[in-house]
């Protein structure tokens, strides 16, 4: 039966199977629902609070309040999600009897972020469909009492809140693999989870750094702020919701770019989290 | 004899976390395991077995010395196709079923789903777990976690299994079966590395032992040649009263005197009589 592996080359079908079963153990934790409850509340609460919309637009009120609570619970979910499948596989000594086949190191890791990127894009969809859907209920209601203002038709643009939602899925992949790296060679979950949140503030801020580089004549500040500019990705570059809800459209040129801005980052952190895992002893 | 399993001059050291001191758990320990034998590993708690298990499945490095297995060192990967594992005190997805587990591990061994579905089946009979297949393994006893160990280690079909206190939290009517499971896969001619505290059942299951303290080998071989002891003594069948007042007065002359000895039951032999009777 041995006969049939595929020992001589990295095996898909190992990394496929293991973050199939990552994605299962994901969506039958009660985190995952508490988050997508959480998430589906605070949209409702948009609805019935759009007397308090500050004097913004309305539309652009549940839009803003949708991709808020994508980016910050979908951040949540990235980082527990993420150390729990693989430091907790650790923990829990799970990992010995699926270690115990011929298994390499890196198609482990590899499965284990495909589980995680599987679970952020279920919550980041099913979060997007149903901002979607709210905003179409709300945008013909308000059609039907002020057909002068939509006299043109619609004035959002669905296509671009997806777009949105799928380029969460980017950002928050890239925090799951820095979560999997530091789980590689962390002694707890807690310190990847501690990790994961101070490099989601930090990839906020990176663009700050990177403007910052060079102007102050301290080497050891510049050499940090040269590190935080390279080893972290900037994440503000996908805060493109205000301008969505402001009615200007990204280019497909740049859905591209921040794409593969994400798949670099995504790739690195998984070489580098495949390194220190090979060498871990369990 | 071919070999194995081969554990050569292994020595292995932990750095002590609050120290900057080592622990060597394991200090140049040697040893063969023949094919289709039924080797024993033993020692007390922190003798080195785990160690030793863990270097022999590549998960960790050696300082020094080397694990092959079937000749193929440990560090590749390639060994491991031939190993199925049953680890100490098993932990496994509790969020799975326990057929869908098996499967799991059957397909990571290199089966079709198709065909670790059925394969995992067959062993789910085999250790008594059929009626447990598509109960979450969360809901599992000690007991059957035990048995769903021994299904996934052996549904690749391995020529090596591993098996780390297969009986551990077994009941003493499991644990029969458990080791009967052991003797039929032995008559298969599979190797198996077995480590338990069970004494009891080590020696019945296994051919030879290696017995493990403070990381070094202190004693090896086959188990009837390590269990010989000081004094030779005759068995003497049920005979008759005159007869055994002959055998007295002969040994008497030599200045001895017959020692007579009552068979006794094992507490272990007795629970298994009785429960099985109740069933």
């Amino acid at each position: 039966m041995n006969e049939k592996l595929n020992l001589s080359f990295w095996n898909m079908r190992h990394a496929w199977l293991i973050g199939k079963t990552s994605y299962l153990e994901t969506v039958r934790m009660k985190l995952f629902y508490a988050l997508l409850a959480l998430s589906l509340f605070s949209l409702g609460c948009s609805f019935l609070l759009q007397e308090f919309n500050f004097g913004s637009d309305e539309l652009k009120f549940i839009m803003d309040f949708g991709f808020g609570g994508m980016t910050f619970f979908g951040s949540i979910l990235a980082i527990v999600t993420a150390s729990q499948l693989f430091y907790g596989e650790i923990e829990d000594r799970t990992v010995f009897t699926i270690l115990a086949k011929p298994i390499r190191r890196s198609e482990f890791v590899v499965g284990k972020f495909i589980g995680a990127w599987f679970c952020i894009v279920s919550f980041v969809l099913c979060l997007t469909l149903c901002l979607m859907l709210s905003l179409f209920v709300r945008e013909s209601i308000l059609m039907s009492q002020y057909p002068e203002v939509f006299s043109e038709g619609r004035l959002l643009n669905y296509l671009d809140v997806l777009g949105f939602g799928f380029m969460q899925c980017v950002r928050l992949g890239m925090l799951g693999s820095i979560v999997i790296l530091f789980s590689s060679y962390a002694t707890s979950s807690l310190f990847s989870i501690i990790i994961g949140v101070v490099t989601w503030i930090l990839g906020q801020l990176q663009h700050l750094a990177v403007n910052a580089w060079g102007q102050y004549d301290s080497l050891f500040l510049n050499t940090i702020l040269f590190i935080v500019s390279i080893a972290l990705p900037n994440f503000h570059l996908y805060d493109f919701g205000d301008k969505i809800a402001l009615g200007e459209s990204a280019s497909i040129s740049v859905y591209l770019q921040l794409v593969g801005y994400g798949a670099l980052y995504c790739a690195l952190y998984l070489s580098l989290a495949v390194l220190s895992f090979r060498e871990r002893e369990l | 004899m071919d070999i194995a399993i081969e554990v050569k001059n292994l020595r292995k050291d932990f750095v002590l976390a609050r120290q900057s001191q080592r622990l060597r758990a394991v200090d140049d320990l040697s040893f063969q395991v023949n094919t289709g034998s039924v080797f024993g590993l033993l020692g007390p708690n922190g003798s080195g077995k785990s160690t030793t298990i863990k270097a022999i499945l590549g998960m960790l490095n050696p300082d020094k010395g080397e694990c092959l297995i079937e000749g193929i060192s440990s560090k590749k990967r390639e060994s491991r196709a031939r190993i199925g594992y049953l680890p100490e005190g098993p932990y496994y997805y509790k969020f799975m079923e326990g057929l869908e587990f098996v499967s799991l591990v059957g397909q990571l061994g290199g089966l079709t789903k198709l065909e670790s579905v059925s394969r995992g089946e067959e062993l789910m009979d085999l250790v008594g777990l059929q009626d447990a297949c598509d109960r979450r393994i969360s809901g599992y006893s000690k007991g059957m976690l035990q048995r769903l160990g021994l299904a996934q280690a052996l549904v690749n079909d391995p020529s090596i299994l591993i098996l780390d206190e297969p009986t551990a939290g077994v009941d003493p009517v499991g644990a029969v079966d458990i080791a009967n499971i052991i003797g039929g896969l032995k008559n298969r001619g599979k190797t198996i590395l077995l480590c338990s505290h069970l004494l009891s059942q080590v020696e019945t299951v296994c051919d030879e032992v290696a017995v493990l303290n403070k990381g070094n080998l202190v004693a090896s071989g086959k188990i009837d040649e390590l269990l010989v002891a000081g004094n030779e003594y005759m068995e003497i069948p049920e005979c008759s009263l005159e007869a055994t007042q002959r055998i007295e007065a002969i040994l008497s002359e030599e200045g001895q005197s017959l020692v007579k000895r009552r068979d006794r039951k094992s507490l272990e032999q007795l629970f298994i009589e009785l429960t099985q009777e109740e069933e």
